[in-house]
């Protein structure tokens, strides 16, 4: 008495897990893309509507390298910090802007500047100007410490910070006064 | 063997006597029927198995023909089809089907019977025979092939059984310690055999005519699990309203066969399934999930044999909607899991640090304490000046220690459990051992100073240093100078 043929059994388990892995895949790919801002009003919405959250404002421009690099960073590090940090994009070359540019002070790009409730957080990273973090980061977990830094500082109290990054992860630039 | 022989012939003539009575009340009737087995039963003590026909009775019993020959013409004519009364009981071919299910009950005990029949009469020629081939009908076959032979590779056993089992039959062969039977007694098995193969070929049609009616007797079950398995469910159960009765997981194990492991591990495949094991939804799960398949497979046939028990879907919709829902059912269960998202970091600092407490940190904490002696030292007496370590309020004041008001005649300077660095450890062991009584015989009083030579009292220790050579030489506590690994 032979036992009844049995049908290929392992194709539907086989299938399961290539669905997992395609789902997998396309998840990671897409990612919530950071808003842009090309509008005094957006900004000043931004600014305000952030409440007990750190304002990462990046100035630059996409046709910029360095500028895509800092962007794709601030991309994928962007929902890890979601629940201490909101991250925004501001393009410099529209006119509205330069308000805003000439206010900071931003000659170099990319630039990053941080908020908090409305208010501007100084960063002291060893290198001439506090205003703002001027560069890309080297890795994601730079940024994510960075803005931890400044919750911190910022839930404290404190007006401004010091750098958790080693000198050679910080991007150093020369500061020109009045073309000298 | 003589006496034995003896008390054959005696029995047999014993035989010859009971039969006489029996033909006389071989009846129609069933329950005579039931009766004549169960003086049999009474009998076979002392019958001692020696004629066939005194065992298994069923085959010439009438009941037995007539449903047989209904069931070849019911086989050989179309089915009527439409005409079915509103109860199923009064429907006569679904009277047919009962009698069946019955009949087919009874076949198998039957088989049983005539299997330890054929099996007490081979037990003299192949003794082990019977732990290696357990299925009554196998096994009737293969002593139906095997006949007198002693030599089995002459017989050839190929499509009888699976080929392990005939390899291992014919290894115990060759060791058996069996020996040919007579040819009277060779006779009557063969005869058993027969009759056991024609029992179950009758059983076979039997089913196979169930099977056929299968559609219109219970369509709901039939959707579910298919023609032949509900059929052999029906039998198995006794009825379809004895199916419908049953809980489900006794329908789950209907037809359970025990199988002959030869020496494989139990512990693979425990599956708890029955003839629900030949349904095609079962064999198409995956064989993770075949435990909750077959348990699922259980319930819904379960309803859906009691939506037939009371006719109360006879188009068979109920049936196709279980199936449905089973094939859904299985289909979720291979899904995969849905992907993890990455979580956000959690705000720094809005959960607070967990302190553990316990014995452990207690033991850890106890090393750094304030200990009694400090105590004392930090606390003063009203109105006293406290002494220092310097004098006149220079130093380290003492506060309470050595006070004539304090409590404690003597405190420990070091507890146990304090931690002391190492080198304190072993200067605190130096000046004990210095002031005990017990000196070890290594130490004297002798200092070798460089100035004087020779001195009785070690100025070093004034200062507050022992001499060098003594306090590491001869030193009680110190270790060893200098250690060569060899």
């Amino acid at each position: 008495m032979k036992p009844p043929k049995k049908k290929f059994e392992s194709f539907p388990f086989c299938l399961g897990l290539l669905k997992r892995q395609i789902r997998d895949h396309r998840e990671k790919m897409e990612s919530v893309l950071l808003p842009t801002l090309t509008k005094k009003e957006e900004i000043d919405r931004i600014i305000n509507n952030t409440i007990d959250k750190v304002l990462v404002l990046r100035f630059g421009r996409t046709s910029d390298e360095n500028c895509l690099l800092l962007d794709d960073i601030l991309e994928k590090s962007a929902r890890d910090v979601s629940k201490f940090a909101t991250v925004a994009l501001v393009d410099v070359d529209s006119d509205q802007v330069q308000v805003y540019v000439n206010y900071f002070d931003i000659t170099l790009f990319p630039s990053t500047v941080f908020f908090f409730n409305a208010h501007h957080m100084k960063l002291d990273s060893g290198t001439a100007d506090h205003t703002k973090w001027v560069g890309k980061f080297h890795e994601k977990q730079d940024f994510i410490d960075v803005v931890e830094v400044i919750f911190r500082g910022a839930m404290k109290g404190k007006m401004i910070v010091h750098c958790p990054l080693p000198p050679e992860r910080i991007p150093k630039f020369q500061l020109l006064y009045k073309d000298v | 063997m003589a006496t034995l022989e003896d008390s054959f012939l005696a029995d047999l003539d014993d035989l010859s006597d009971n039969e006489a009575e029996l033909d006389e009340s071989d009846g129609d009737d069933a329950k005579k029927d039931e009766e004549d087995i169960d003086m049999d039963m009474a009998d076979l003590e002392t019958l001692n198995y020696d004629d066939l026909d005194s065992v298994s009775k069923l085959q010439k019993s009438q009941r037995y023909l007539d449903i047989m020959q209904k069931v070849e013409e019911a086989l050989g004519k179309e089915s009527d089809g439409t005409e079915k009364g509103t109860v199923l009981e009064d429907d006569p071919e679904y009277k047919l089907i009962v009698d069946c299910n019955q009949l087919s009950v009874d076949i198998e005990n039957e088989i049983a019977i005539v299997h330890n029949f054929i099996r007490d009469k081979y037990r003299l020629k192949f003794q082990e025979l019977e732990s290696l081939v357990n299925h009554p009908i196998d096994y009737a076959r293969v002593v139906k092939k095997i006949g007198n032979e002693t030599d089995l590779t002459l017989v050839d056993l190929e499509g009888l059984l699976p080929s392990a089992i005939i390899m291992v039959v014919s290894v115990t062969a060759l060791t058996t310690k069996g020996s040919p039977l007579p040819e009277d007694v060779l006779h009557k098995t063969l005869e058993a055999c027969d009759r056991a193969l024609d029992l179950d070929s009758a059983r076979k049609k039997v089913l196979d005519f169930v099977e056929s009616k299968m559609g219109s007797i219970a369509p709901n079950l039939s959707a579910i699990v298919g023609s032949a398995v509900a059929a052999k469910l029906m039998g198995t159960a006794g009825g379809l309203s004895a199916l419908a009765k049953m809980p489900a997981c006794n329908v789950q194990v209907l037809g359970h066969k025990r199988k002959n492991l030869a020496g494989f591990s139990s512990a693979t495949s425990q599956l708890r399934v029955g003839y629900l094991e030949q349904t095609e939804i079962f064999q198409s799960t995956p064989p993770a999930l075949k435990s909750r398949a077959g348990r699922i497979l259980a319930a819904k046939s379960t309803l859906a044999a009691r939506v037939d028990a009371t006719r109360g879907d006879p188009s068979g919709t109920n049936g196709k909607a279980l199936r449905e829902e089973i094939r859904k059912k299985i289909e979720k269960w291979q899904e995969p899991p849905p992907a993890r998202q990455p979580k956000p970091l959690p705000v720094p600092d809005s959960e607070p640090k967990k302190r553990r407490g316990g014995r452990r940190l207690r033991k850890m904490k106890e090393r750094y304490a304030v200990t009694d002696m400090r105590k004392l030292a930090n606390r003063m007496a009203f109105g006293t000046p406290e002494e220092s370590s310097l004098g006149d309020g220079l130093g380290e004041g003492y506060g309470m220690l050595g006070q004539a008001g304090s409590n404690r005649l003597r405190i420990s300077s070091v507890p146990s459990k304090l931690k002391i660095n190492p080198t304190i450890a072993k200067k605190l062991k130096e000046r004990n051992y210095a002031g005990g009584a017990t000196t070890s015989g290594l130490t004297s009083s002798l200092a070798f100073t460089p100035v004087q030579g020779i001195e009785l009292c070690n100025p070093q220790q004034a200062l507050g240093l022992g001499s060098g050579t003594q306090s590491t030489y001869f030193s009680e506590s110190g270790t060893f100078s200098k250690l060569k690994k060899i």
